[in-house]
């Protein structure tokens, strides 16, 4: 399985989502990251074929996906970032219908549905209506759906987005058990959750692809170190006007700060080892100064 | 797929609600229905409903048979007789009331219906009803307001409708079939159930955005082709179940109660249809009724469908069946627009109520009448806009 991203271009107006992209993915998982608006859901709406592109093909093995049709979409599961729900119907009748539109027939979906149900830990939910399930449960039945059809491609667009703790720990296992021997896309804005499953990481921003490889790559990558120091509360404001800020936490006598940085920002400041927040940051990241300096 | 649409439609809390108030208007429209069949006592009370029906059957059936000169003779000299009190003589003249009602619409002026033209007329004059009846359509086609209205081809066709009535026309009592096809309950009850089916259609299509269930639907495998299939088979299934369900239950209940008596009887037979060039007999007009209220709704609801569509809203959609059955009405009020107005989809939810209308149409140089072309046309119409409907919807884009 080849699935080939060739000069792909999405505009909505003026506004162009995806520019110029070429990526090449096959089986293993894929992290999707980038801020809001970088063009990461319109991407993966064009890989569902919800969305033609305005230019540039996606092909899946040779073949451009919107002309495969069908034949494509059989081997796709997508759980998107609104997921949404027909609220009358029961868990199992959702599945069910689902599994009839993914053209499975009603033997082997009944199979699929049952087995599925009880792989994401919804049993006992089986017979609720679905808007009675709380949102963990409900992205739940939402992976299910997407693996009702074992696809071979696995598009998941924010799928632990709302999640608590628990539910978002459990929801990142169950994508890494489901991740084998398919194509998974994954887009989020937690970066902790790309970083443990993701096999490679594509960086997204203003619809182009700035940088992919594994997080190691990545945070290879990075032409800055990371800083640990402390700082009093009244000059916090000027770390943050002249530096990228990754991470700040207050103690009884100050502000303890994570800086991105070529250069030393204090002299108390002390070497840290880099994680992909910080790469997150480096390449995403603003100073107050860019922003809101005038503030 | 079309049973889960099918869940889908009538799973909706709003659904479940429409369809109880249906059969809740069903019944009322019934038991008003009913309740408007009244039997005049000499004792100047009036009987309704039920108690007045086997009576009224006793005494109209007495001029069971047919309607031939000596019975309209007959009649006039019986109405004619009675010198008692306007009580006790509308108590009397039930039994022979639709005849005595046809002669007063045969021989009343062309300026305007006579109530009391039987009370003056000889029997002798009387007797020539048919043949005053193809008189007055002459007259009134060659004078008058008529005049240009019509072309030469249209008045032959009238004229010729009118002769090709086979006369003497049988009668017996047929007062279930009036109470069903000659009052407003039934146009109404129409104009509510496409309203209601309305709320049922209106979401097949939107309620996949609304929902956000789009991106799910779109992106799976016949999501852009059997399982729009089955949505389309789901709305038009829904309108067909609810429409005659609730159709055959309104019939059902008022023949039931009133009587199915007088099925073969021609409409002409009494004051409603006397002017109807539908040389039809009532079980062909109520045949012709719900076909036409059927192809009304299936058109009507089929185009809001479309509507939900390209629109992607379930409120929108809502007020289409409202906007397409009520709104020509008063459209049709605007002289310049009333010929137009005849053409519209709503006359089809009309039928009983207008067959004495003389409207007729030219199509393929042929004249007939509005209603059977309008039933295949929107009967067509309504097949045409399921392709538009699979194309609009197949093509969507989730953005």
């Amino acid at each position: 399985m080849e699935l080939n991203i060739i000069d792909l271009t999405k505009k909505f107006g003026k506004f162009t989502a995806v520019n110029h992209l070429n990526v090449t993915m096959t089986n293993g998982v894929y992290g999707l990251l980038g801020v809001n608006g970088a063009g990461k859901t319109t991407l993966m709406r064009m890989i569902c074929t919800l969305l033609g592109p305005t230019s540039g093909t996606i092909t899946c093995d040779g073949k451009d996906i919107m002309s495969m049709g069908e034949n494509y979409r059989k081997k796709l599961g997508y759980l998107p970032q609104d997921f949404g729900f027909y609220p009358e119907f029961t868990v199992q009748d959702y599945l069910l219908y689902i599994a009839a539109i993914k053209g499975l027939r009603p033997v082997v979906a009944k199979k699929r549905v049952n087995d599925l149900i009880s792989g994401v830990g919804l049993s006992k939910a089986a017979n609720k209506k679905m808007r009675k399930l709380s949102g963990g449960m409900k992205r739940r039945a939402g992976i299910a759906q997407a693996m009702l059809n074992d696809p071979a491609v696995l598009v998941l667009d924010e799928p632990t987005a709302g999640l608590d703790p628990n539910e978002r720990i459990r929801f990142r296992n169950l994508i890494s058990e489901l991740a084998e021997n398919r194509l998974v896309l994954l887009s989020t804005h937690i970066v902790s959750d790309i970083e443990y499953i993701a096999n490679e990481i594509l960086l997204m921003r203003e619809g182009e692809l700035v940088h992919r490889g594994t997080a190691a790559q990545l945070i290879a990558s990075m032409k800055e170190s990371v800083w640990k120091c402390y700082a009093q509360k009244k000059d916090v404001s000027h770390f943050m006007k002249n530096y990228k800020i990754s991470n700040m936490k207050s103690e009884p006598d100050g502000v303890e700060l994570r800086i991105i940085s070529n250069e030393r920002p204090a002299m108390d400041a002390v070497p840290e080892e880099a994680n992909l927040e910080d790469v997150f940051l480096y390449y995403f990241g603003e100073k107050v100064s860019d922003t809101n300096g005038a503030i | 797929m079309v049973r889960f649409e099918i869940k889908k439609i009538f799973g909706k809390r709003i659904n479940k609600l429409v369809l109880v108030l249906l059969f809740v208007i069903v019944l009322i429209g019934s038991f008003l229905a009913i309740r408007d069949v009244r039997c005049y006592q000499e004792d100047g009370s009036v009987r309704s409903g039920v108690a007045a029906i086997s009576q009224l059957k006793k005494l109209k059936n007495k001029w069971r048979g047919a309607v031939t000169e000596d019975v309209i003779k007959k009649v006039v000299q019986e109405n004619q007789l009675s010198r008692d009190s306007e009580t006790i003589k509308l108590a009397r003249q039930q039994s022979f009331d639709d005849i005595r009602e046809m002669i007063n619409a045969g021989f009343s002026p062309a300026e305007g219906y006579d109530y009391y033209t039987a009370d003056q007329i000889s029997p002798e004059k009387a007797a020539k009803l048919y043949e005053q009846r193809i008189e007055k359509l002459k007259e009134e086609l060659s004078a008058g307001n008529e005049e240009g209205n019509y072309t030469n081809k249209e008045k032959e066709f009238l004229i010729h409708q009118y002769e090709s009535l086979k006369t003497p026309l049988y009668y017996e009592y047929a007062e279930g079939w009036k109470a069903l096809l000659d009052s407003q309950y039934l146009p109404t009850l129409m104009i509510i159930t496409i309203v209601m089916i309305g709320f049922l259609v209106s979401g097949i299509f939107s309620d996949e955005f609304q929902y956000k269930t789009d991106s799910v639907f779109f992106s799976s495998r016949l999501g852009r082709s059997r399982a729009i299939v089955s949505k389309i088979a789901a709305g038009f299934l829904a309108i067909t179940v609810v429409y005659w369900s609730v159709m055959l239950l309104f019939s059902a209940i008022i023949l039931c109660v009133v009587g199915f008596g007088g099925a073969g009887c021609m409409i002409q037979t009494g004051l409603g249809n006397w002017e109807s060039f539908y040389n039809i007999t009532y079980l062909q007009d109520w045949l012709l009724t719900m076909f036409g209220g059927y192809a009304g709704n299936l058109f009507i609801l089929s185009f809001a469908m479309l509507i939900s569509v390209k629109s992607r809203s379930t409120v929108l959609t809502v007020t289409v069946p409202f906007v397409l059955s009520c709104a020509p009405m008063f459209l049709g009020r605007v002289q310049i627009l009333t010929k137009i107005m005849n053409f519209f989809p709503d006359m089809l939810l009309r039928i009983s109520k207008f067959l004495d209308v003389l409207l007729v149409c030219e199509v393929g140089g042929n004249v007939i009448g509005v209603y059977p072309f309008l039933i295949v046309l929107y009967f067509l119409l309504s097949l045409a806009i399921i392709p538009v409907l699979y194309c609009g919807y197949r093509r969507a884009e989730v953005k």
